[in-house]
């Protein structure tokens, strides 16, 4: 029984690990990611339409450049034309949601999904992506702790007028780590349509973007955090699914939507004690001006 | 004017930006023909009306686009008020949820002469969404919490519990036999939002409360020297604090009136065209009020006239199904254009090379 729970904890949490990383380096770098939902759906949406063409690893990469081509869009918004950073990671869930829906209508002429493709082959009788998830955060972590590139990062999104004193550009830096955000949560849709499903279905990823941006306020914006906070998350989620079909009088007891917003509701409850103002990095959702000092 | 214009030019890319779209993936001549429905469903069908003489060839159309209108509008002003004093409220969906809820509990397991039970709905969904939208400002002033990031959290608890446990479990519709109930039970005739004109059109009071409201908002903020220090804190929390304006009582009294306003769009919802608390409440309204608020350029006013277009367009959607386009095309110009309304400083530098400003 707890095996089982584990087993399919271990197949739902990459998106979220993934999703949850991306968010921890876009905003470590300074720039807010609200817009990881459209982010993932963009992925999803990508991966299985490039899979009808061509073998699934590929389609897969394309799923990770649909989603770091919206960071790119977020990037440019926000980066260069000094956007409000939550207005436009909003307007990106809007429009992804509505393109998402329309292509799905005008391409494959369905309102519910693709045609199915070949999911991803598994190695060691797993998703090779459920494998990358549990090395990932680590390599997250020491390029972000143990490297220049990481020691600049965390300072563009903590004092870039210091950054920008030191004689490196704050742009591309900013840029670099909102494009990789993009990717990692195009690669966390991608594992919903060629690992965890075989096809894209209209509702994807059905807000698993928002608890990843969840994962990773509750792992204090550290890459380590916000892949084990994300790693709870789906082992809740793994949990839940498991109890409703073998034992369902305890959902009686617990109903099935309180459990739905203990993740959110935790995730509150853990900031509101610890209160956040030291943990954010400090500019955040501030747009890089060179003329303010 | 000036003001208004990055809006306007973003509306009108999105919308050819999408004709584009339409066009290319079916073929132009399709593309102009289901625009054309779109526009005679927001607006009325005149072409018809002139045609044939009846009257429901408008009134209908106009009615659907007044329903929807009065929602965006509400929840529009929600993103407003909040945004006066420098809070973004991205918990307008979750305010909505709570409202809505509130007006059909209320509306089903109260009974009351009309006049006293429809005002009592609309009490509960104001108050519903301004306490749902308290926490946030207390988390806020208290904690230190983003606003951005409690709101968030908040959308999905309200989501998860209100459709996943309450309106599936213990409010779940009793009425048995042979109608399957999904959602709440039905309101009382009593608790509906009047029609304004019978059965000819499903034209309700929502779009009149939210024209008021909308008045109202701005004579607020312009006129009331409330207004002016919200205004205030929302330009500078310190310059504020500096001239005595009390900016903690200013960010509680700004979130209760946004929570109230999403609170009210839920309960024009379900009081006006929904008649109880549904399995799925349609559209992320909450969140098109984001949209509807920075379109509108924060200006109440603003807010009213595009949630008029885009209610409009939405109404007009459905019928765009007919020649292949999906209904979600208004979502998809709405979603357009709030991303380039973000992109305001090309707006502006493109609108100041073609007509330099004068100097001043």
């Amino acid at each position: 029984m707890i095996l089982e729970i584990l087993s399919s904890a271990l197949d739902a949490a990459p998106a979220l690990v993934f999703a949850a990383l991306g968010a921890t380096l876009s905003e470590r770098g300074g720039v807010v990611n609200v817009g990881v939902e459209g982010m993932m759906r963009a992925g999803a949406f990508a991966a299985a339409v490039a899979s009808l063409a061509m073998p699934t690893p590929l389609g897969v990469l394309v799923g990770m450049g649909a989603g770091a081509s919206v960071a790119a869009i977020h990037g440019l918004l926000c980066i260069r034309w000094r956007s409000d950073q939550v207005v436009s990671g909003m307007a990106l869930n809007l429009v992804m949601l509505a393109l998402g829906t329309f292509l799905l209508e005008a391409v494959f002429s369905s309102p519910s999904s693709t045609p199915s493709i070949t999911q991803l082959p598994l190695v060691f009788g797993r998703s090779p992506l459920t494998w990358l998830a549990l090395v990932l955060p680590f390599i997250v972590h020491f390029a972000l702790y143990r490297t220049a590139w990481g020691l600049r990062l965390r300072a563009v999104g903590e004092k870039p007028q210091a950054v920008a004193a030191m004689g490196v550009r704050v742009a591309p830096l900013r840029f670099g780590a909102v494009l990789m955000s993009g990717a990692l949560a195009g690669l966390g849709g991608a594992v919903l349509s060629t690992s965890t499903l075989d096809r894209f279905e209209h509702h994807m990823p059905s807000g698993l973007g928002f608890m990843a941006v969840a994962a990773m306020v509750f792992g204090r914006w550290t890459p380590l955090g916000a892949a084990g906070a994300a790693a709870f998350f789906a082992f809740g989620n793994a949990l839940r699914v498991g109890l409703s079909s073998s034992a369902p009088e305890l959902l009686e007891v617990v109903p099935k939507g309180v459990l739905l917003a203990l993740p959110y509701a935790l995730t509150l409850l853990v900031l509101s004690l610890q209160g956040a103002k030291n943990v954010a990095p400090a500019a955040l959702g501030h747009p890089y001006d060179p003329e303010l000092r | 004017m000036r003001k208004a214009l990055p809006s306007i030019l973003s509306v009108i890319s999105a919308i050819l930006i999408c004709f584009i779209a339409a066009g290319l993936t079916r073929d132009f001549g399709t593309a102009v023909d289901a625009f054309m429905a779109m526009w005679w469903g927001a607006f009325g069908d005149w072409p018809k009306f002139l045609e044939t003489g009846a009257s429901t060839t408008l009134l209908r159309p106009l009615g659907e686009a007044a329903t929807k209108a009065a929602i965006l509008t509400f929840t529009g002003l929600s993103v407003t008020v909040a945004f006066r004093v420098g809070l973004f409220n991205i918990g307008a969906q979750g305010q909505l949820v709570v409202g809505a809820l509130a007006a059909a509990v209320v509306g089903a397991k109260v009974e009351l002469p009309a006049l006293l039970h429809l005002p009592l709905c609309l009490l509960a969904a104001a108050a519903a969404g301004a306490l749902y939208a308290l926490g946030p400002a207390i988390l806020k002033l208290k904690r230190g919490v983003h606003e951005v990031i409690s709101t968030i959290m908040l959308n999905w608890v309200a989501v998860s519990l209100v459709d996943n446990w309450l309106v599936t479990g213990p409010l779940r519709a009793t009425t048995s036999g042979d109608n399957s109930a999904s959602g709440t039970d039905q309101i009382h005739a009593s608790a509906e939002l009047p029609r304004l004109l019978g059965d000819l059109s499903r034209l309700n009071f929502g779009i009149v409360l939210a024209l008021i409201a909308a008045v109202l908002t701005w004579v607020f903020l312009t006129r009331f020297t409330r207004g002016f220090e919200w205004k205030a804190i929302g330009l500078s929390q310190d310059a504020a604090r500096a001239s005595g304006i009390d900016v903690e009582r200013g960010f509680i009294e700004a979130m209760l009136l946004s929570g109230a306003f999403a609170g009210l769009g839920g309960a024009v919802l379900i009081l006006g065209t929904e008649l109880k608390y549904p399995a799925s409440l349609g559209a992320p309204w909450g969140f098109d009020g984001i949209a509807m608020s920075l379109i509108g350029q924060g200006h109440p006013l603003g807010v009213l006239a595009i949630s008029t277009l885009f209610g409009g367009l939405r109404a007009g959607g459905t019928r765009m199904q007919l020649f292949g386009v999906h209904k979600s095309f208004p979502e998809l110009i709405q979603g357009l254009a709030l991303l380039l309304v973000a992109a305001r400083m090309l707006w502006d530098k493109l609108i100041d090379r073609l007509s330099p400003r004068k100097p001043a």
